[in-house]
């Protein structure tokens, strides 16, 4: 082979691939505002992300998969947790979900907490070709018990053991059926402190009736 | 030393050793935050904090150190000296200061937020100053004799597209997809295209010299590798765009494109081989020449292997954004562009200081150590990462109870790193005696 020809190679393959690549670039821009849905990004949704680049989020967390390993994924978390619950962890972290490894306290401001929770709620939004994947374990079983469910989005597991996972902080629950009834645990959830003055169990009150009963049912059922 | 400008390479190549002891000691940090889940330093430097001055460092001392690869190659191939040594200077000052106001500002909070170009704006226009002064000086040097060789037109290729790139991650946009899209063109687009021009011309300046091949060998194999570097590539960088909001036909594209970026990497390892064994002088500075297949190989284990390994769609669904793309990021960075510094400051720090450099002992000493504990890291990062893909994403695990899971590896990890470390101490130590040995007592 000549120096010419190796040259050829440099100067075609570096013109071909640019070509394609700003080629589908382009493509690609166009398709942004329907795959995101930019007619819901607003100016609250654009002042939730600078304040999420502001603080920093994306060097514990992931965002579209992209960030540091040292805390959850958020693209999908306003599928699993509602806006409350948001909230309420976003004021004070480590009191909403005490794990050892912990979220500091950011202080973000009460607009910052709503614009930030705007932000994830539209990134919620956003076409990522089914990323994450749902888990094969899941999708292959049965239905999945939605007490089961809320458990786990209400983020129970931080405080409380079931079948050996979770946390140490409250009882662990593998067979609290078999001492509690489905109205005590209902009453445990709406008021904690009817039953232990003490109690540093948030109250989940706010939480949709429906949902209260379904993990009523699904705990007094772990016998 | 041919020329008396070549020594401007110094101060860049001592601040680049510099930063990189720091960078290793943030990480041992960082890493240890996933080893202790409880963190006494939550408050004062948290996890995002380490990790962002972690891989500031780790970028910031790469381009110290590619810039001071240029200073002493650009003299050499353009027959002069530099343009302006004192705009050399200033510009090695100015980024210093940038770099460290960057860091400083971190501890206090201070961070535009997006993983690596955390530089807050104003910091960033003072880098883009940087670059340009560094590319005008390079520019006129050039100029001033015009021998445009291979080695000099995709280095400096490489170091505008470096600079150009870079305005691409300056911009805030609204539209947080439209923001990923583009800072992989910055992220990707650099080491997986401009770097790799810029060390390619680097490294086949140091096989030219070292082994005396013909040139017109190096420059032919120079224009072949990066040529399918760029090619395969640029629309490569279509393996970040497969989730983040991006149309499904970059599974495809981004797939087959970036599945063959391993193939000019594995080029590149046949060809430093070939140089080496074909040797048209006796090779004097053993210790560089290690450096050097040391290099092409990790590089090619780092980038070309691992990165092979979760590029396709298939895989890459379910690895993304795990500790799977850590151990990635480790092994590529530092086959391909921490050895590539240290293979070009063994190359051109004994000639600067006028040392007979042969077998440097310690110096092999710490390349097998930070060999060694680099495997240990990628593979046990590995492990961890596919105890996590399988509990979490597989299983469908909540996130922290997995990360529970992953604690024997981390440690693993952890241990690992402090042999890493320990290595990197070795090389920084033979630095400095290598520095202050004089001619007179020219090294064994
Ligand atoms: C901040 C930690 C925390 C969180 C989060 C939490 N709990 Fe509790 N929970 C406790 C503690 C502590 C107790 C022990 C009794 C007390 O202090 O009220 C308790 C007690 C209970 C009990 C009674 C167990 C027994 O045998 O007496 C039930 C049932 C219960 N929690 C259910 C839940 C459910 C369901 C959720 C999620 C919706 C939840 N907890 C979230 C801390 C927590
Ligand atoms: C003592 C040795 C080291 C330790 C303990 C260490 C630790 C860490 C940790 C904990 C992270 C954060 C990962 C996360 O976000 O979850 C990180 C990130 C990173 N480190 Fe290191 N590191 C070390 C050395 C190095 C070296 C030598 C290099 C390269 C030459 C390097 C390159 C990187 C890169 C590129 C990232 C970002 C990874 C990514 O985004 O996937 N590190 N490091
Ligand atoms: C020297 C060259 C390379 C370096 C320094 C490098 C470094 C990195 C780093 C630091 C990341 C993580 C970025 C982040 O999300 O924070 C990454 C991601 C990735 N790299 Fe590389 N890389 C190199 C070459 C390659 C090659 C040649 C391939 C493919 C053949 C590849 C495939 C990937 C893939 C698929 C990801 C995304 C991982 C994910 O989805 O989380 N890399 N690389
Ligand atoms: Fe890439």
């Amino acid at each position: 082979m000549k120096l010419s020809h190796a040259k050829a190679i440099f100067i075609w393959g570096t013109v071909l691939s640019s070509v394609i690549f700003l080629a589908l670039t382009y493509d690609s821009q166009r398709s942004f505002s329907k795959r995101t849905h930019e007619e819901k990004l607003d100016e609250h949704v654009a002042a939730g992300k600078w304040v999420w680049q502001k603080y920093n989020c994306n060097d514990c967390h992931t965002i579209l998969g992209i960030g540091g390993y040292y805390a959850p994924d958020v693209t999908k978390v306003m599928s699993y947790r509602d806006a409350d619950w948001v909230r309420r962890f976003l004021k004070d972290p480590p009191a909403v979900w005490p794990a050892e490894r912990k979220m500091p306290v950011l202080n973000l401001k009460d607009q910052e907490i709503e614009d930030v929770i705007a932000f994830l709620t539209w990134v919620n939004g956003i076409d990522t070709n089914n990323w994450p994947p749902k888990p094969l374990a899941v999708a292959s079983a049965a239905a999945p018990n939605p007490g089961e469910e809320i458990f786990k989005t209400q983020g129970c597991s931080a405080c409380h053991t079931v079948g050996g996972i979770g946390g140490k902080i409250g009882p662990d629950l593998t067979h609290v059926g078999s001492r509690r009834s489905k109205e005590w645990i209902e009453e445990q959830l709406i008021n904690p402190k009817s039953h232990d003055p003490n109690s540093i169990m948030p109250s989940f009150a706010k939480l949709p009736e429906k949902d209260r009963e379904e993990l009523a049912d699904y705990l007094s059922g772990l016998k | 030393m041919k020329y008396e400008t070549q020594k401007i390479a110094y101060n860049y190549f001592l601040i680049a050793t510099l930063l990189f002891g720091l960078q290793v000691v943030f990480g041992l940090i960082t890493g240890a935050k996933y080893v202790w889940d409880h963190d006494p330093l939550i408050n004062i430097l948290p996890f995002n904090v380490s990790r962002e001055i972690h891989i500031n460092l780790l970028v910031v001392w790469l381009l110290f150190g590619f810039m001071g690869g240029t200073y002493y190659l650009v003299p050499e191939e353009s027959e002069t000296e530099i343009y302006s040594p004192g705009l050399a200077n200033f510009q090695l000052v100015l980024f210093a200061l940038i770099g460290v106001t960057a860091i400083v500002g971190y501890i206090f909070r201070w961070s535009w937020g997006m993983p690596f170009l955390e530089q807050p704006t104003i910091l960033k226009i003072g880098i883009v100053i940087v670059a340009l002064i560094f590319l005008f000086n390079i520019l006129m040097t050039m100029l001033k004799t015009r021998k445009w060789t291979v080695i000099q037109g995709v280095l400096l290729g490489g170091l505008v597209m470096l600079a150009l790139l870079f305005l691409f991650g300056i911009f805030f946009m609204k539209n947080l997809t439209e923001q990923y899209y583009y800072w992989w063109w910055v992220i990707h687009l650099w080491v997986e295209g401009a770097w790799e021009l810029v060390t390619g011309a680097i490294m086949a300046f140091v096989l030219l010299k070292l082994t005396g091949v013909e040139r017109e060998l190096v420059e032919k194999w120079l224009y072949v590798e990066t040529g399918l570097v760029l090619f395969t590539g640029i629309v490569g960088t279509g393996h970040h765009y497969y989730w983040i909001g991006t149309p499904h036909y970059w599974l495809w594209v981004g797939g087959i494109f970036s599945a063959l970026e391993p193939l000019p990497i594995l080029f590149m390892v046949i060809d430093t081989l070939r140089d080496v064994r074909e040797k048209k002088i006796e090779i004097e500075n053993k210790t560089a020449v290690y450096w050097a297949i040391g290099c092409a190989v990790m590089h090619f284990f780092g980038a070309g292997v691992w990165g092979f390994a979760h590029t396709l769609p298939q895989i890459n669904k379910w690895t993304h954004g795990t500790q799977i793309t850590a151990s990635h990021g480790h092994f590529a960075f530092f086959g391909a562009y921490a050895m590539l510094n240290l293979t070009v400051i063994y190359f051109a720090v004994p000639r600067i200081k006028g040392v007979k450099l042969v077998r440097n002992g310690l110096s092999l000493m710490a390349l097998r150590t930070m060999t060694f504990s680099m495997i240990l890291i990628a593979l046990s990062l590995a492990v961890a990462g596919i105890v996590q893909v399988y509990l979490q994403r597989v299983l469908g695990m909540d996130y922290l109870t997995v990360q529970g899971f992953m604690k024997l590896w981390y440690a693993v990890f952890w241990a690992s790193a402090w042999g890493f470390a320990i290595g990197a101490f070795m090389y920084i130590v033979d630095f400095f005696r290598l520095s202050s040995t004089t001619s007179a007592r020219a090294q064994q």
